[in-house]
Order: C-alpha cells, then sequence, then structure tokens
C-alpha cells in the first residue's frame, strides 16, 4: 500500500501540500475508521451476547445499560442445570463427534478409491456427488428422509440425525481428493511389494500421511454438524430429551416465559458459541486457508 | 482374474458406505419428490394421483409467489450490501497493513458461529422496546424514538442486515484469495508507467479478479437464495408475511413452525413448491452463468 501511494504523488501533489492535511492522510483515516467500525459491528452481537448472559433477568427486561450492573455468573450455572444446557451440550457433541468420525471416514474411503483406481462408473459416481452439492429443494427431502429412520427405528436416537450429516459428504470428499493427490502412489506401490493388502495400507499407510487432510476437513464437518439447526429441530420434536444446543437455544425463544428467560438465553448462546470460538482461535490459519482454497481451485 | 475381482471388490467395499449413504438419504428423497408431486398427499392415509393439479394449484397460489418476491428482494439486498462491502474490505487487506491479520480473523468470525444461534441473539438485541440496538441509536443521539426492528416496516432490513453480518467475512476470504494470486510484479510494471491506484484497481484487479469473481458471486447468489434458517428465527417470516422467503414457506407446508401455529401437512403440494424453488434457483443459476460468460475472459 505504502509503495502504491507514494507512486501516487507526481500527480496529486500540488494539491495535496496546499491542505495541512494531506489527501494521503485523510485517506488513511478514513480507511482505518471503516475497518474499525466493521470490526465493532461485527463484534456488537456477541459482546452483547457475553455481557447479556451476565445480567439479572430484570436488567434483560428493561434493557438500559451495556454491561451489567454487577455480573451474575450464576445465570450458566441455571442454564446448565434448569435449562437442560448440560443435556443439549452432550447431544451436541455427541452428534457432532460423530458425524465429523463417520463423514471423514466415508469420505475418506471414497476418496482413495476414486484417486487411485479405475473402476466402471468412476465418472457417473464423481458427477452425482458434485451435483449432491448443488440441488437445493429445501427442507422437503427431511420428510422422507424421517420416514427411513422410522422404519429403521432409529428415529428415537440421534444416529438418524448422525447417518443425514454423514450422507452430505460430497464436500468433504472433494477436499480430501486434494489431499491425496499430494501423497505419492509410489507409497501405495512400496507398501503393497512389502505384502501389506489394499485395507491394511490405507488404514496403516495411508491414513496416517492424511492427518492434516482430515484435520481441516474435519473441522468443517464439525463446524458444520455442531452448529446445524433445521435437521436435529426436525427430528426431535417430539423427542425433548434428544435436542441438540441449537434447537433447546431456540426453543428457549418459543416458551411460554421467554420473556423472562432472555439472560439464560444468552448464557445458553455463550455456551455454544465457545467451542467453536475456541477451535477457531487454536485454528484459525486452518480456517482461512481451507475457504480460500476453495477458490483457487 | 482372480485379481482382478479381488480389485473390484476392494473398490466395492470402500465405495460402498458412500453409495448407500448418498442414494438412501441423498437421491432416495429426491426421486420421493418427484413422485409425491403429482399426488395429493397430507403425511397420512393413501396417496391419491392428482396430476398437475398440484402445479395449477401453484399457479394461483398468491403466498408462494409473494415468498418468490420477497426471495428476490431479500437475496438482492443481502447481494448488494455484502458483495461490495466484502470486496471492499478484501482490497483493503490485501495491503498488507499492520493489524490486518488480527482484523481478518476478526470479519471472518461470524462464519463460524450458528447462524440458528445467533438468530436469537439478534432477535433479542433488536428487540424494539428493550433491545440493545435501539438503547445503542438513542445514546449515539442517532435516532430519538426506538425503531421498530422487527416491525412490518423494517423487519425486511433487519433479516437482510443479520444476513450481512454471518457472509461479509466468507465473501472477503474468498476474494481476498483471488487478489492474492494476481501477480504482483503487473502492479509494479503498471506504477512505472504512471498509472495511478484507482487506475491499477480498474484496470488490473477488477480484470484480473473477474474469474475469480464469477465464481464467488455465483456461490452467494446461490446461498442467498436458499437462506431461510435465520428468518424463521427472528421473525418467522411475518410480520403479515413480508419476510416469508420461498424456502421458509416450503418448510411451513411441512412442519410445524412455532407451538402456537399448527401447520396442516400438505407433502404432496410441498413437493411440488420443493421442485418449483429448486427450478427457480436453478433458472437464475443458470441465467448468471449465462450473463457473466464475460468474466471469464475479460484478460
Amino acid at each position: 500500500m505504502n509503495k502504491q501511494l507514494l507512486i501516487q504523488q507526481p500527480g496529486g501533489r500540488g494539491k495535496s501540500t496546499a491542505r495541512p492535511f494531506s489527501g494521503r492522510t485523510v485517506g488513511r483515516a478514513v480507511m482505518w475508521l471503516f475497518l474499525l467500525i466493521t470490526a465493532i459491528l461485527t463484534l456488537f452481537p456477541l459482546l452483547m451476547t457475553l455481557s447479556g448472559s451476565l445480567k439479572t433477568g430484570a436488567e434483560m427486561m428493561t434493557g438500559g445499560s451495556l454491561l451489567p450492573a454487577k455480573p451474575q455468573f450464576v445465570n450458566y450455572v441455571e442454564a446448565w442445570k434448569q435449562a437442560n444446557f448440560a443435556r443439549y451440550t452432550w447431544n451436541s457433541a455427541f452428534v457432532s463427534v460423530m458425524a465429523t468420525a463417520g463423514t471423514l471416514l466415508v469420505a475418506a474411503m471414497a476418496a482413495y478409491v476414486v484417486d487411485r483406481r479405475h473402476f466402471p462408473g468412476k465418472s457417473l459416481y464423481v458427477t452425482t456427488q458434485a451435483s449432491m452439492m448443488f440441488i437445493s429443494v429445501g427442507a422437503i427431502v427431511l420428510r422422507p428422509q424421517f420416514d427411513l429412520m422410522v422404519a429403521l427405528n432409529l428415529n428415537t436416537t440421534l444416529w438418524g440425525v448422525i447417518l443425514i450429516l454423514i450422507s452430505a459428504h460430497s464436500s468433504t470428499f472433494f477436499m480430501l481428493i486434494g489431499f491425496f493427490k499430494a501423497i505419492p502412489r509410489e507409497l501405495d506401490e512400496a507398501a503393497m511389494v512389502d505384502g501389506s493388502g489394499f485395507i491394511r495400507t490405507f488404514f496403516r499407510v495411508i491414513l496416517p500421511l492424511l492427518t492434516p487432510g482430515l484435520g481441516v476437513a474435519g473441522l468443517f464437518a464439525f463446524r458444520h454438524a455442531w452448529n446445524e439447526y433445521i435437521l436435529p429441530l426436525v427430528f426431535t420434536m417430539t423427542n425433548p430429551q434428544l435436542q441438540t444446543l441449537t434447537v433447546g437455544l431456540a426453543n428457549l425463544r418459543y416458551g411460554s416465559s421467554a420473556a423472562m428467560q432472555i439472560h439464560l438465553m444468552m448464557a445458553g448462546a455463550c455456551l455454544s458459541i465457545l467451542p467453536m470460538l475456541l477451535a477457531y482461535i487454536v485454528a484459525n490459519k486452518s480456517f482461512i486457508q481451507v475457504t480460500a482454497g476453495s477458490v483457487k481451485g | 482374474m482372480h485379481f482382478k475381482w479381488k480389485r473390484l471388490g476392494e473398490n466395492a467395499l470402500f465405495l460402498s458406505p458412500s453409495i448407500i449413504l448418498t442414494a438412501a438419504l441423498g437421491i432416495y428423497p429426491l426421486l420421493w419428490m418427484l413422485r409425491y408431486m403429482f399426488y395429493d398427499y397430507a403425511g397420512y392415509g393413501d396417496p391419491l394421483f392428482v396430476g398437475l393439479d398440484n402445479f395449477r394449484l401453484l399457479m394461483r397460489d398468491g403466498l408462494f409467489w409473494e415468498s418468490v418476491g420477497n426471495t428476490f428482494i431479500y437475496a438482492g439486498g443481502k447481494l448488494l450490501l455484502t458483495l461490495p462491502l466484502s470486496l471492499l474490505l478484501a482490497v483493503i487487506l490485501n495491503s498488507k497493513l499492520r493489524g490486518g491479520n488480527l482484523l481478518r480473523g476478526i470479519y471472518f468470525m461470524p462464519t463460524i458461529i450458528s447462524t440458528a444461534v445467533i438468530s436469537v441473539v439478534f432477535y433479542n438485541i433488536f428487540n424494539s422496546y428493550n433491545g440493545m440496538v435501539n438503547t445503542v441509536l438513542m445514546k449515539l443521539h442517532l435516532i430519538s424514538q426506538p425503531i421498530d426492528w422487527l416491525g412490518p416496516k423494517y423487519a425486511m432490513l433487519t433479516v437482510i442486515i443479520v444476513a450481512v453480518w454471518g457472509a461479509v467475512g466468507n465473501y472477503m476470504l474468498l476474494f481476498l484469495a483471488g487478489l492474492q494470486s494476481i501477480p504482483q510484479d503487473l502492479y509494479e510494471s503498471a506504477a512505472i508507467d504512471g498509472a495511478n491506484a484507482a487506475r491499477r484497481f480498474w484496470s488490473i484487479t477488477l480484470p484480473m479478479l473477474a474469474p475469480v469473481a464469477q465464481m464467488v458471486i455465483m456461490l452467494a447468489i446461490i446461498a442467498s437464495l436458499k437462506g431461510y434458517e435465520s428468518i424463521m428465527l427472528i421473525t418467522e417470516g411475518g410480520p403479515i408475511g413480508k419476510t416469508e422467503v420461498m424456502y421458509l414457506y416450503l418448510y411451513k407446508l411441512l412442519f410445524p413452525v412455532s407451538t402456537g401455529s399448527p401447520v396442516e401437512q400438505q407433502l404432496g403440494y410441498g413437493s411440488a413448491v420443493g421442485f418449483a424453488t429448486a427450478v427457480i434457483v436453478g433458472a437464475i443459476t443458470g441465467l448468471y452463468f449465462l450473463l457473466s460468460r464475460k468474466m471469464n475472459k475479460l484478460y
């Protein structure tokens, strides 16, 4: 930026030196003001969640000050115990961990075969996976999926939700294909020559080498599962004890005493945001690289 | 021969989990929809074949077409705010200013947060009576009266603001990736030739960014047409249907929204609506692709 702006000078010199602040200083100030305001607006709802989670119910009811008069950490205890957030957190964690592990395994196995071997119907398979990412018919698919889970007796557990989350593994599949391409084929061949079978080679030699790829793909699968709302909502409508954080939190909004519980809602929101936020702070680079990578091609 | 069968068996073993899951939970639901859109089916009892009746009904369904119109307003508003804002942030952050990494981390943060959770938060802070948005705006003396953010006049604007909040960081990052792949020496030689910053932006940045931008905008269009989760939680499509978008309307035909409003299930008609929404989104995407073909060959 500095270099570019310096070179700009010859054209605009006459005007800018006449004023006490040069055009360049004003420009930089405007730019920083814009960046700062955008950052504040981005953080505002999160800060309000945090501050709201520490207010009393009465403080939330009347609105008023930005900060709580006296931080009410008891809100978290209340949300955790009375408002059932311990249950919701466990359900969310269970669904997210299982769905992430399943997605990675299913997608990695398929991606390995597709990257390393030729077989009849390969392009049909790849085309189908690609189109699964783009067809969007909305909530209508939830109904046949639900009926299927009822037929399999899986509608009274969270396994139905988990299986549906795993079935949407096409983006993970394409992400992992990229990582497989980076692992030299000679490695597979060397392992095979040493007498290791196909399955053994995959699990003992290739998967360990795929760890970085599994890590970032897993991060995205986990984020998707953890943040999912409509799917667990529909599946747990008659099973409140199976609700995940997103569903339990949203239901507080519909409850008869919703107005009295805004502080608990905010505490619950904080609880459900926290794990992703920690993951984001730790793995910031991975999130950013993979998102950016999706358009670089 | 034995060897070949063994290979095929291994392939099948490794692919079958993916194929079974995709077939049962990805493709079967689509076929189910394609079948039941020709039936009168409430979800119980015997489905009754009615031919194209559901589509005749759809043509005359004022609520559906209103929701299509609202979808265009919602998606258009979101895109008009999100794309320029995210491009501007990307261009600024691409200039490697001090603190850029921290700012990028902050702007991208909304994309890791659950839409549902943050929508519940937004529902509370946009509340006209005790919400923090009005409190802050009044303290800053930007407004003198509380604004009814969730009322008929501003509800659409509110849900668009929430959508923009969640989307800017994502598209900023995609634009940034595109900007970083532009060779730096282009700028240097242009600078030597005496091109100023604005000129370099118009003559180098924009045309070089065009292929990436074409894809980013397509992703943005699809995402903005599909979004309904946050609207469902903030306004439920109200007040008086002002924020009802087509995917939310579809959802309401299939499942009850809040405990207070029992909606009659119409799976057959819902299938027809689902098919129609997919066709509308597909048509817009295709149209965009045709119109934006030139972006790929700008340089």
